[in-house]
C-alpha cells in the first residue's frame, strides 16, 4: 500500500549495470499515463532518431500501474465501505443545508457516530473474514493483520473523538481500557486454561504474570479466581492477604456502576483508603516469610497491590517486564492512577508516557495511535495514508464535520479532507469498473472535485458498437438501438443528472452520436445530437446521410433514413431554434420519403414531396440537379400525369436558375453533387443530363397544354 | 509502481511514442520503424494485441495524437519526413471485406484511412496534439524548424480539408499582450523585436543551430551528435476552455517554455515565459520564485533543451499547473495563475500587476540527476510522471499543504538478485 514503493521491470530492459552503455547508444526512456486507470507505459525510445536497423532487440512496451486496483476480500471492503461513506456525505449535506455544525447537534454527533462505528464494524467483519482459514476464490489482497491494524486505528478515533453524548467531558479511562481489552488480549487465554488445570499453579512461572496482567487489565474474574486458588498456598499470609484482595477487587468502583461522577468519586477514595489498609498488612509480613521456595512472593503481591495504590512509576515499571507499552500503561492509568483523567488530559499524559516508552517507529499502527492519543489529527492522517490510504480518506471525511481539521482550503486550492478522498477516488480509480465509486468520492470534493469526476465520468466507455460474435452485453446495446437508455449509457447519464453534470453529459451524448453515425445508424446519431444540442453536429450527420445517397444510392439511403423521420417530427414539436440544422434534416428525411415511395410504386405521393422540397425552400440548391435529375422518370411516367402545370414550370425555373449561376461560374454551388452521383462524370455529361431534363420538362408542359391536365391554374387535379 | 503487464515486442525498431486513446481501451504506438500500431487491450486479462498496423510516413514517426472521440476515431502523427498525417479509422464496407488489407487482422471490422497530409514544415516535425475538443477539431505541431503550427478541419466530416491558421516562430514571438503585433511568422531570429535578454541569445543559440542542420543538409537525420538531438521540441494545449486557446511550446536548446495564446483576431503572442535557464534556478532553492522580473545575467551558463512540458487538465482549480522536463535533469511543476479579470478588480485597467499571467515553481526535483525526457499528467492532474535517463519512471504527487512529493517509481535495469522488489528508495520521500 505504501504510496512509495517501486520495483523493476521484468524482464529487465537492461541488465545491470547495463544502463550507461543503454544511454550512450542514444536510447532513454519514455512514458504515457492511460486515461482508463492512471497505469502507465513504459518502453524504451531514441535520442537520435536514427534508425538501427538488423539489430535482433527487442522492442517491448511495458504497462505499470501506481496501485494494484482492488479485488477479492478489498474490493467487497471498498465497496461496502462506499456505502457508509454516502451516508456520511448525505447527514454532512443535511446540517450543512440547516445552516447547522454538525458538531453542535446531538443528533447529528449520534448519526455521525453510529456511521464511524458502522466502518469500524467493517474493517472487523473483513479481519474475521480474512483470518478464516478457508480455500478462497480468489487469494487475499491484504491479509487479516491489515485490516486488524484498520479497525485498531478507527476504533480508537472513535473512543477518543466520538463519545457519547454528553460524555465528551467524562472520564475516559474505562473506554480506553476496553478498546485496549478489545485489540490486543492479555493474559493470554491458553494461559489461563494452562494454569487453572494446575494444583499448584504458583508453581508455574506463568502464574504471577498471568495474576498481575489480569489485575492490570482489570480482569476482575480471573483474577479473583487465581487468588482464591491462593488460599492453598502454603503461606498463611498470603493465604489471608489474597483472601482481602478479593473483595478488593471485586468491589474496584467503575465509572459506569455511578449514575453521578461525584458518586463515583467518593466510593473511590473510599476503595482506595482500603487498599492503603491492606498495604498496611502486607508490610507487616515478616521479611523470612515472604519466600515460597521458589521465589519471592510478597514482591509479586506488593506489585499488585501497587497497581491498585496507583503508583505511576510502577505501573511503568511492572507494564514494561510484562511486555507491554505505552498504551497499556495509559489504560492501566485512567483506571488506577487516575480514574478522572479526561479526554482532553490525555495529551499532556501521553506527551509523558512517550518519552519513556516511545512508540514503535517500525509500526505505523502504533504511531497511529499515538498520534490519535497525543490530540494531532492531522498528523494521523499523513500517518494513515501511509498505512492504507482508505484509512486517511475515510478519518478525514468524518474529522471534517466534526472540526478536528482545517476545513479551510489550502494553498492548493483544496480543504486537507479534499486531499485524502481525492487521493482515495486516485486509488479507486486503479480499477475502471468502479468508476460510480470514484465519481461519488470526487464529486464530494468541492467544484475542483466535481471537475475531477467529469474527467472520469466522461472516460467510462460506452460500449455502443456491436460486436460481431460477441454476446456479452449484446442485450444493453440491443436496447440502446432499438432508441432506449440502456446499460453504462444509462447510468453514466443517471449519475451525470445526479451531480448535475450537463455539460458531461452532452459530450457523451456527442461522443454516442458520432458513434451511431459511424455505424449507420442515424436516426440514433440524430437523436443524440438533439439531446446533446449539438446543432453543428446535427448538420454533420445530416450531411453523412446525404453522402449515403450519393455513395450507395437511392434504397439503401432511404432504408438507412427511415428511422430518422420519427425523431425528426419529436424534434420539430419542441420548437427551439436549431433553424438551418433542421431545415437540412428535413430535407433529407423528405428526401428518403420521396425515394421510398418511389420505390414502392406510389409515384403520386412521390411526385407531391419533390415538388414540395422545392415550394418550402427545403431542397439546398447543390441538390437541386439531383432532384431534378430524379424528377425525371416520374415526368415521363407514361400512366398519368403526375405533377401540374404550375409544378412542371416550377422545375423549369430552377432549372433556368442553374444554368444561369453556371454560365456566371457557380458550378460550385450548383452541380458538385449532381457530379458525384453521376459517379465523376464530366462537366459535359451533367450539362447533357441537365439538356435531358430541359426536354422532359419542356414536353411535359407541352403535353399539359394539350391535354389540359391540370389545367393552367395553380390548382392541380388532387386539389 | 508495479509492473502490470507487458507487450514482448512491440515493433521492429525504437518505438518514439505511444497515445493511449480517450478511454485507455487503446494504445496507439508509432516507432523508427516508420510504422503506425494501433493495440486494443482485452479487459478481461489485461493483455494488449494488435488490432491494426500500417506503414505511415517515411522516415521515423516522432508522435501519434488522438483527436477527441467526438470528432470520430482520429489519429494524427509527425515524421522526420517533414509531415504531419491525419488517420481515421472507418468501418469495412461490403468491398473492403472481401479484399482486406495485409496488414490488419483477418477478424478486423475497420481499416484505417490517410485523410490529410500536412507538409508545410520546414524542419522535422517533432511534436503534435489536438487541440482540447470545445475548440473545434484542431491540431497543433512543432518541428525543428522552431515553429508552431495550428491547424483547423474545415470539414469535419470528411477530414480531408485542413487550413493552417497560425504558423508562428516560437523563438521570435512578441511577448506580452500589450506588445506591438506587427512581427510576422517569418521574422528570422536576428530580426525579433527581443523583448528580454536572454531570449535573444537563447534564439542565436538556435539560430547557430539551424545553420549547422543547413550545412548538414540532408544528412541531418542520420548519424548520432548531431545538434537536433541536443535540442527538444515540445507543445502541450490548455485543456480548459475559460481562458481561450492557450498553448505551452519550448523549442531547441532555450530552456524555456513560453505560453502562447492564439485569439482569431490577432496575431499570437506569448503571455508568459516558464524559464528554467541554469540562471535562474542555480540562485536559490526556494520552493517559489516569480519568473515575471526574469533579469538574466550577462554570462549566462549555457542553456539546455526542455524536452517535455505537460499542461495538467486544470479540473476547476483557480491556477494551472504545467510540468516542464528538461536535459538539465529536473522536473519541474509550474503553477501558473491567469490575470484576475479586469471586471472583477473593480474597474481598472486590465494593465496592472493582476492583469498578468504569472508563474511559480510549486516543485523541482533532480531526482533522476540525468536527463529528463519526457513529463506527464493524468488525467485529473493529480499525478505526474516522469522519465529519465537514470533508467526510471518516477512519480510525483500533490499532498496536503501543496507540497509535491515524490510517490514511487520503477526502474528498468535488472534488480540486484532476490532484491528485485525491495524499495532502496522509499525512504526518499524524507
Amino acid at each position: 500500500m505504501a504510496p512509495t514503493a517501486s520495483s523493476n521491470l521484468r524482464p529487465p530492459l537492461v541488465e545491470r549495470g547495463g544502463l550507461e552503455k543503454f544511454i550512450k547508444s542514444g536510447k532513454t526512456l519514455a512514458t504515457t499515463i492511460s486515461p482508463r486507470d492512471d497505469s502507465i507505459a513504459v518502453y524504451a525510445t531514441t535520442l537520435t532518431h536514427s534508425r538501427s536497423p538488423g539489430s535482433s532487440e527487442e522492442h517491448p512496451i511495458y504497462t505499470t500501474s501506481p496501485h494494484l486496483a482492488p479485488s477479492s476480500e478489498r474490493r467487497t471492503f471498498v465497496t461496502d465501505t462506499s456505502v457508509i461513506f454516502a451516508a456520511v456525505r448525505n447527514l454532512v449535506q443535511v446540517a450543512r443545508e440547516e445552516g447547522v455544525q454538525l458538531s453542535d447537534t446531538v443528533d447529528g454527533m449520534k448519526a455521525m457516530t453510529k456511521l464511524a462505528l458502522d466502518y469500524v464494524n467493517h474493517c472487523k467483519e473483513c479481519c474475521i473474514y480474512a483470518a478464516q482459514e478457508t480455500t478462497r476464490h480468489e487469494p487475499l489482497q491484504f491479509d487479516a493483520d491489515h485490516y486488524r491494524k484498520l479497525y485498531t486505528c478507527f476504533s480508537l478515533f472513535t473512543v477518543l473523538y466520538m463519545p457519547e453524548s454528553g460524555l465528551d467531558d467524562a472520564p475516559v479511562g474505562d473506554e480506553v481500557m476496553d478498546w485496549l481489552n478489545t485489540h490486543y488480549i492479555e493474559p493470554s487465554t491458553e494461559d489461563g486454561d494452562n494454569l487453572s488445570s494446575l494444583d499448584r499453579p504458583w508453581e508455574d512461572e506463568t502464574f504471577w504474570p498471568y495474576l498481575t496482567r489480569a489485575t492490570l487489565r482489570g480482569l476482575t474474574k480471573a483474577s479473583a479466581f487465581f487468588l482464591d486458588v491462593l488460599s492453598q498456598h502454603p503461606s498463611p499470609d498470603l493465604q489471608r492477604l489474597s483472601q482481602l484482595l478479593i473483595p478488593l477487587l471485586t468491589n474496584h468502583p467503575r465509572l459506569h456502576q455511578f449514575a453521578a461522577e461525584r458518586d463515583f468519586a467518593v466510593a473511590s477514595r473510599r476503595w482506595k483508603d482500603k487498599v492503603k489498609s491492606l498495604r498496611l498488612e502486607l508490610d507487616r509480613v515478616p521479611e523470612e516469610d515472604r519466600e515460597d521456595g521458589f521465589e519471592n512472593w510478597w514482591e509479586r503481591f506488593s506489585d499488585i497491590v501497587s497497581i491498585l495504590e496507583g503508583r505511576g512509576e510502577n505501573v511503568k515499571r511492572i507494564v514494561s517486564e510484562l511486555g507491554g507499552d505505552w498504551k497499556e500503561v495509559c489504560a492501566v492509568w485512567g483506571v488506577f492512577i487516575d480514574p478522572r483523567i479526561r479526554r482532553s488530559d490525555l495529551p499532556d499524559l501521553i506527551e509523558d508516557l512517550l518519552d519513556e516508552l516511545p512508540p514503535d517507529p517500525t509500526s505505523l499502527e502504533d504511531v497511529i495511535h499515538s498520534s490519535l492519543f497525543l490530540g494531532r489529527p492531522s498528523r494521523t492522517l499523513t500517518q494513515a495514508a501511509e498505512l492504507d490510504i482508505w484509512l486517511a480518506a475515510h478519518l478525514a471525511d468524518i474529522m471534517e464535520p466534526l472540526q478536528l481539521i482545517e476545513v479551510e482550503p489550502d494553498d492548493s486550492g483544496h480543504p486537507l479532507r479534499d486531499h485524502y478522498v481525492l487521493s482515495y477516488a486516485e486509488y479507486l480509480r486503479s480499477d475502471p469498473s468502479l468508476w460510480r465509486l470514484t465519481v461519488d468520492y470526487m464529486s464530494s470534493c468541492g467544484d475542483i472535485g466535481k471537475a475531477m469526476a467529469d474527467q472520469v465520468l466522461v472516460r467510462v466507455p460506452l460500449r455502443l458498437r456491436r460486436h460481431k460474435g460477441s454476446q456479452d452485453a449484446g442485450e444493453d446495446i440491443a436496447q440502446i438501438h432499438s432508441g432506449q437508455l440502456a446499460g453504462v449509457l444509462k447510468e453514466v447519464a443517471e449519475t451525470c443528472f445526479e451531480y448535475k453534470r450537463e455539460e458531461v453529459r452532452r459530450t457523451i451524448c456527442r461522443i454516442a452520436a458520432q458513434t451511431f453515425m459511424q455505424e449507420k445508424e442515424f436516426g440514433l446519431a440524430v437523436s443524440y445530437c438533439a439531446s446533446a444540442e449539438d446543432w453543428s453536429g446535427l448538420g454533420h450527420v445530416v450531411d453523412r446521410v446525404l453522402e449515403e445517397y450519393i455513395a450507395e444510392g437511392p434504397e439503401p439511403f432511404a432504408r438507412l433514413v427511415a428511422n430518422v423521420a420519427p425523431v425528426l417530427h419529436s424534434l420539430r414539436s419542441q420548437h427551439s431554434a436549431h433553424g438551418i440544422f433542421l431545415y437540412r434534416l428535413m430535407f433529407a428525411v423528405r428526401f428518403a420519403e420521396f425515394h421510398q415511395r418511389r420505390v414502392n410504386g406510389d409515384l403520386q405521393e412521390a411526385a407531391f414531396d419533390l415538388v414540395a422540397m422545392f415550394r418550402e425552400d427545403l431542397a439546398p440548391r447543390s441538390w437541386w440537379g439531383v432532384l431534378l435529375s430524379d424528377a425525371v422518370e416520374l415526368l415521363q411516367h407514361s400512366q398519368g400525369m403526375l405533377f401540374t402545370n404550375n409544378d412542371a414550370v416550377l422545375f423549369l425555373h430552377k432549372l433556368q436558375e442553374i444554368d444561369t449561376r453556371c454560365a456566371q461560374g457557380g458550378q460550385e454551388d450548383y452541380l458538385t453533387v449532381l457530379a458525384r452521383v453521376m459517379k465523376g462524370a464530366g462537366e459535359k455529361q451533367i450539362l447533357q443530363r441537365l439538356q435531358v431534363i430541359r426536354l422532359v420538362l419542356a414536353r411535359y408542359v407541352a403535353r399539359c397544354g394539350v391535354i389540359g391536365v391540370g389545367g393552367r391554374s395553380t390548382q392541380g387535379i388532387m386539389y | 509502481m508495479l509492473q502490470t503487464g507487458l507487450i514482448p515486442n512491440a515493433h521492429n525498431d525504437l518505438v518514439t511514442d505511444a497515445s493511449y486513446d480517450f478511454y485507455g481501451l487503446r494504445l496507439a504506438t508509432c516507432s523508427l520503424d516508420q510504422r503506425i500500431k494501433i493495440w486494443q487491450l482485452d479487459e478481461t486479462n489485461g493483455t494488449w494485441t494488435v488490432e491494426d498496423e500500417w506503414k505511415a510516413h517515411d522516415a521515423a514517426i516522432s508522435k501519434v495524437s488522438w483527436a477527441h472521440p467526438e470528432f470520430g476515431t482520429v489519429l494524427a502523427s509527425s515524421s522526420f519526413d517533414r509531415t504531419v498525417k491525419v488517420w481515421e479509422q472507418i468501418p469495412l464496407t461490403e468491398s473492403d471485406a472481401t479484399q482486406v488489407n495485409g496488414s490488419g487482422s483477418a477478424t478486423s471490422t475497420s481499416k484505417w484511412v490517410e485523410r490529410a497530409m500536412l507538409v508545410d514544415a520546414k524542419g522535422t516535425v517533432r511534436a503534435i496534439e489536438f487541440a482540447p475538443q470545445h475548440f473545434g477539431l484542431k491540431l497543433a505541431s512543432i518541428s525543428s524548424d522552431n515553429h508552431l503550427r495550428i491547424y483547423d478541419c474545415l470539414e469535419q466530416p470528411s477530414l480531408t480539408t485542413w487550413q493552417m491558421t497560425e504558423e508562428v516562430d516560437v523563438l521570435s514571438l512578441p511577448s506580452g499582450p500589450r506588445s506591438n503585433n506587427n512581427t510576422t511568422s517569418a521574422a528570422t531570429p536576428t530580426q525579433q523585436p527581443s523583448t528580454t535578454p536572454e531570449s535573444a541569445s537563447a534564439s542565436l543559440v538556435t539560430h547557430a543551430l539551424q545553420q549547422q542542420q543547413q550545412q548538414q543538409g540532408q544528412s541531418v537525420r542520420s548519424g548520432s551528435g548531431n545538434r537536433e538531438a541536443d535540442g527538444g521540441w515540445c507543445l502541450s494545449w490548455c485543456k480548459d476552455r475559460y481562458w481561450g486557446e492557450l498553448i505551452s511550446a519550448g523549442c531547441g536548446a532555450t530552456g524555456v517554455v513560453k505560453i502562447i495564446q492564439l485569439t482569431p483576431s490577432r496575431r499570437p503572442f506569448a503571455v508568459l515565459t516558464l524559464d528554467s535557464s541554469p540562471s535562474q534556478t542555480s540562485s536559490s532553492d526556494t520552493p517559489s520564485r516569480n519568473t515575471q522580473s526574469s533579469t538574466a545575467d550577462s554570462d549566462a551558463p549555457t542553456p539546455f533543451a526542455i524536452t517535455s512540458v505537460a499542461w495538467a487538465p486544470s479540473c476547476g482549480r483557480s491556477y494551472h499547473l504545467i510540468a516542464t522536463g528538461g536535459r538539465d535533469g529536473r522536473v519541474r511543476i509550474w503553477r501558473v495563475r491567469p490575470p484576475v479579470l479586469s471586471d472583477e478588480l473593480d474597474g481598472e485597467s486590465e494593465g496592472d500587476a493582476e492583469g498578468k499571467w504569472a508563474a511559480s515553481i510549486v516543485g523541482e526535483f533532480d531526482d533522476h540527476k540525468s536527463a529528463v525526457g519526457r513529463v506527464e499528467w493524468n488525467i485529473t492532474g493529480t499525478i505526474l510522471s516522469s522519465a529519465g535517463n537514470d533508467g526510471r519512471v518516477r512519480l510525483w504527487k500533490m499532498t496536503a499543504g501543496n507540497v509535491w512529493r515524490p510517490a514511487g517509481h520503477i526502474s528498468v535495469e535488472q534488480a540486484e538478485e532476490q532484491l528485485a522488489d525491495v524499495d532502496m528508495d522509499a525512504d526518499a520521500e524524507d
